[in-house]
């Protein structure tokens, strides 16, 4: 049996790319589970899903805990030593980021695949959803599936030219993919980030949500105050001293309400590179 | 006195600050004591009339959370109809006391099927048998639900019409001495906003490490009621001089008996007009009148379990398919005895069909000789 | 009615804690930071099952989905039974726990005059169970149950028009509010706090995720809705003194508000032009209305 654990933030597609892989096995001739971690979806929030691939009809009705092969769709969780957390002794690790296998910090006994799926997912989706994006990647460096097989039960999900395009962003990184070579790093930093926020209440971090990250040109700004007023999360601070805003950046989720609101574009939203 | 002004009556003892109901047959006329007593200003209340009751659950779910001593009352369908939010009084550990007039799903009379069909909502369920019951037991269900050990809600359940409309004499504890045994319900500080908090009640917000957790601490309280139900009992008894039995049964006539009938509610009293009858005639019959099905009994079944030759059990409702709910637990109970007295199950008053004294006389005789030939021929009869 | 207030005149502090679990750019999220931050810190809130938005400071109750009017008429009660009416009962509810499941018990506590606060984040659909339609769902909007198909243009029937459902229970106090109009909303929540009675503020929060919009049009698309005349902002006192509140002196044509999001995508030139009729014959009402200075219910 394949055990595969997903790790992506709401709005990625990790669902979907978790269900594309069940059918490309069933595709195959196997039996296969798509399960989404339990709890509400959040767009932007950090969450996990779990494929398991067998000859026979898998009866495990559980989460995957030790995992062959974890993907990380996100650039920013691909950083987190989290998503090698208990992955088999041996297993891979499919990254979404634009470094090489060799720059990866994560460390432990495993082998480290990296795309850069978000630069494919832009130019050929011209939208930051990478979870097609990857699954070329995967087939090229786990070998578990066939191309065919992934294409075919992508058709399944996306039908007419939104399938070929999502075909094409496999394809370009089953050809991109670097890796998989062993990890260079012997153990990894264990930065605390909850990797799966489902549910209600309040978070202590969410940087991890951004794609785009807010900056403040306080030149520009007029003291307006719009961008303090708009911000559903209170990450614009407003500094009475200087009367201009400043950013709490742990409690910014990047959704660009600042920016768009500031009437003179003192605000403008940046992609961090990773 | 009815048994409806009963539980009215001893609304006023006990100062209820919130009470809400909203109507129905057998319970309205508790709505209509409630709304003159309030009209007159008997006591100082605030009486909330409804659009239902789900609704009237739901008010003194919020109220018994802010600190008041609250009350509401329904029967048959207006129950069915509170099931969801006596879930979240249930988990919310709030005393909320409810009087349950009990209405037959099939029909107007009464049957146990209404109060039967919640046992998953996680109150304590009490069943009573005559009016001066009802306002003593209401009374109790308050220092038993108020107390600090179990804060978990009591439905006080009790037949329609039989006794929610019967008039007999009740007699009527005098207010200074409830004052003293009962004193207001203290406040549940955390829900104000005096100091700043994050509390959040009443909602599953998860993130709970174990999810099982809430299960297990609100099995076990109510679990603790048994003790604490005796130890009122006891100090009613000190201060007002009634009582009856050990608070979770009422043992009448077990002297010297083979068998035991279990009953509750008001055929429970029928049955002790029965027993003394069939006693006189040299039957070896006793009553065990069963007043807390939740939580049961336990102990004093498989006490009482050592003693017997046959236990007959009579439900006053049945879950279709599945069968009579005390018989079930009964046995459930016994199961780890040594010795087993033989049971035999009764279904009897469901719908409201009246149950007599020659009914009782027929369930003593039919144990009696199952206890002779050491056997239970027939081990269901419909009364 | 409401006294207009600066933007200056926002207090600073704020009783949400945050970062929260909502979406990037949640309109309702928004909404509950504004409204607490009105509110201050003598309120206790209360919640039923919808998405989660902004947690806030104050002590929180919450029952069944079904149950708002009612917990906060117990509330109410219980506080006047302990003692405690400075303390004020409020509800934040989505737009399920408002014009549907949680409108008998809402009817009903205004009916009775309760004295309660009850603010709506109106998202315009069952947003925290995937996008299903409610009662305050737009005709032509498509839900995860009014999908387009041979048979289907989106949801048939016209939102319903919930402010005037409540001021026709002769209530103290009902306004609409909107999260691009801080100061109207933030004035509106002054007001409400000021009175006693049942009061009610319905707030329009737009929702990226089931309105299908780019998260950062969230304030530009809840002020096209007011610009427009689809989601006008005014008070009923009452159920008779009426007060317009934003009064341009043209409407902006509805495809502003429609285009942008694409739930509404699929609308021909005729069903956008059916819309814009009828936006114009209610807000030619409402002008009338704000003339006279009352609402004849
Ligand atoms: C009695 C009951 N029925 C259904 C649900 C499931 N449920 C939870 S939240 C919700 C929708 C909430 O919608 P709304 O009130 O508009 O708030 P929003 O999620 O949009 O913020 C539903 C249907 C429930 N919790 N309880
Ligand atoms: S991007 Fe969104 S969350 Fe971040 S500061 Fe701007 S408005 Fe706030
Ligand atoms: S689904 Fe909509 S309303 Fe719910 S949290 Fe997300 S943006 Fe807010």
């Amino acid at each position: 049996m394949i055990e595969i654990r997903l790790h992506g933030r709401g709005g990625q597609g990790a669902v979907t790319a978790s269900r594309i892989l069940a059918t490309a096995a069933y595709e195959e001739g196997q039996y296969s589970q798509a399960i989404p971690m339990y709890g509400t979806e959040r767009r932007g929030a950090p969450l996990t899903a779990f494929v398991r691939i067998d000859n026979q009809r898998v009866r495990e009705r559980m989460l995957v805990h030790e995992p062959d092969i974890s993907i990380v769709l996100d650039p920013l969780i691909a950083k987190q030593q989290g998503v090698v957390e208990s992955l088999k002794a041996g297993g891979i690790v499919l990254l979404n980021t634009a470094m090489a296998p060799e720059e990866v910090k994560l460390g432990g006994d495993f082998k480290v695949a990296t795309v850069d799926a978000t630069t494919i997912a832009l130019e050929v989706l011209g939208r930051p959803i990478t979870n097609t994006a990857i699954l070329g990647a995967f087939v090229k460096v786990t070998g578990a599936l066939k191309l065919e097989s992934i294409e075919k039960a992508i058709k399944k999900y996306f039908p007419g030219r939104l399938g070929d395009m999502n075909i094409a962003a496999v394809r370009r990184s089953y050809e991109e993919v670097k890796g998989p070579i062993q990890a260079v790093v012997k153990s990894g930093v264990q930065e605390k980030m909850d990797l799966n926020v489902g549910g209600y209440g309040v978070l202590k971090d969410v940087s991890s949500w951004r794609v785009f990250t807010p900056e403040v040109d306080v030149d520009k700004c007029i003291s307006c105050k719009a961008c303090w007023i708009f911000c559903p999360e209170t990450a614009i601070q407003w500094d009475e001293a200087k009367k201009k805003p400043y950013i709490e950046y742990n409690k910014c989720k990047g959704c660009g309400v600042c920016a768009n609101e500031c009437p003179v574009k003192a605000i403008e939203m940046v992609r961090v590179e990773v | 006195m009815v048994g409806n002004k009963a539980a009215a009556t001893a609304c006023k003892l006990a100062r209820v600050q919130v009470a809400s109901a909203f109507p129905i047959t057998p319970q309205t006329t508790i709505t209509q004591y409630l709304s003159e007593m309030h009209a007159n200003a008997e006591w100082d209340f605030d009486f909330v009339n409804v659009e239902g009751e789900l609704s009237s659950q739901v008010v003194v779910q919020g109220a018994s959370r802010i600190g008041a001593r609250t009350f509401t009352c329904t029967s048959g369908p207006g129950l069915l109809y509170m099931h969801h939010p006596m879930q979240t009084t249930g988990s919310g550990r709030l005393p909320v006391v409810m009087a349950v007039v009990h209405r037959s799903y099939k029909g107007m009379q009464p049957d146990h099927s209404d109060l039967m069909s919640q046992e998953w909502t996680g109150w304590g369920h009490w069943y009573v048998e005559h009016a001066q019951e009802v306002l003593d037991s209401i009374l109790m269900a308050y220092k038993v639900a108020e107390d600090p050990r179990i804060r978990i809600p009591i439905a006080v359940g009790y037949d329609g019409y039989v006794l929610s409309y019967t008039a007999e004499p009740v007699e009527i504890p005098d207010q200074a001495l409830v004052d003293e045994w009962l004193p207001p319900n203290k406040p549940i500080p955390e829900v104000l906003p005096d100091k700043v908090n994050k509390a959040t009640f009443g909602r599953g917000f998860g993130g709970e490490a174990d999810p099982q957790v809430p299960w297990k601490v609100h099995h076990d309280a109510i679990l603790k009621i048994e003790e604490v139900h005796q130890e009122v009992m006891d100090s009613f008894e000190k201060t007002f001089g009634r009582r009856y039995g050990n608070a979770m049964i009422e043992p009448y006539m077990m002297d010297d008996v083979d068998v035991a009938i279990i009953a509750m509610g008001t055929i429970a009293g029928t049955c002790k007009a029965a027993v003394e009858k069939m006693q006189k005639e040299g039957k070896k019959v006793g009553l065990i009148k069963l007043r807390s099905y939740i939580p049961f009994p336990v102990k004093d079944f498989q006490e009482w379990s050592k003693k017997l030759d046959a236990i007959a059990v009579v439900d006053r409702s049945i879950c279709p398919g599945k069968g009579g709910p005390v018989y079930q637990r009964l046995r459930e109970t016994l199961y780890d005895m040594k010795k087993r007295p033989l049971t035999l199950q009764f279904h009897a008053g469901l719908g409201g069909k009246e149950v007599r004294v020659r009914d009782f006389e027929l369930i003593g005789d039919k144990t009696l000789k199952a206890v002779k030939s050491k056997k239970v021929e027939e081990p269901v009869t419909w009364v | 009615m409401s006294e207009r207030i600066t933007r200056a005149q926002i207090p600073m502090e704020e009783m949400g804690i945050t970062p929260g679990s909502a979406c990037q750019g949640c309109g309702a999220a928004l909404a509950a930071r504004l409204a607490f931050k009105a509110l201050g810190p003598n309120v206790i809130r209360h919640g039923v099952p919808c998405c989660p938005d902004t947690v806030t400071k104050t002590p929180q109750i919450g029952t069944v989905f079904e149950g708002g009017g009612a917990l906060l008429t117990g509330t109410s009660r219980g506080l006047k039974a302990i003692g405690r009416e400075d303390v004020l009962a409020v509800g934040f509810f989505g737009d399920g726990g408002t014009y549907d499941i949680g409108f008998q018990g809402l009817s009903a506590a205004a009916e009775r005059n309760e004295n309660i606060l009850v603010i709506t984040k109106d998202n315009e659909a069952y947003m925290n169970t995937g996008n299903q339609r409610s009662g305050a769902t737009p005709k032509y909007a498509t839900t995860s149950t009014n999908p387009v198909g041979p048979k289907s243009r989106g949801k048939e029937q016209p939102k319903k028009n919930i402010p005037f459902i409540f001021a026709a229970h002769y209530v103290p106090y009902v306004a609409t509010a909107s999260v691009a109009f801080p100061e109207d909303l933030i004035a509106k929540v002054n007001y409400a706090k000021t009175i006693t009675g049942f009061r009610i503020i319905i707030i329009q929060s737009p929702c990226p995720v089931g309105w299908r919009f780019e998260p950062e049009k969230t304030i530009e698309i809840a002020r096209a809705g007011v610009q427009a005349g689809i989601w006008p902002l005014f008070e009923i006192q009452n159920g008779h003194d009426f007060k317009l509140n934003y009064k341009p002196k043209e409407l902006k044509p509805v495809t502003e508000y429609l285009k942008p999001q694409a739930r509404f995508r699929h609308m021909t030139e005729a069903e956008i032009a059916e819309v814009q009729e009828d936006t114009t014959s209610k807000w030619q009402s409402l002008i009338q209305s704000d003339e006279m200075g009352k609402v004849l219910i």
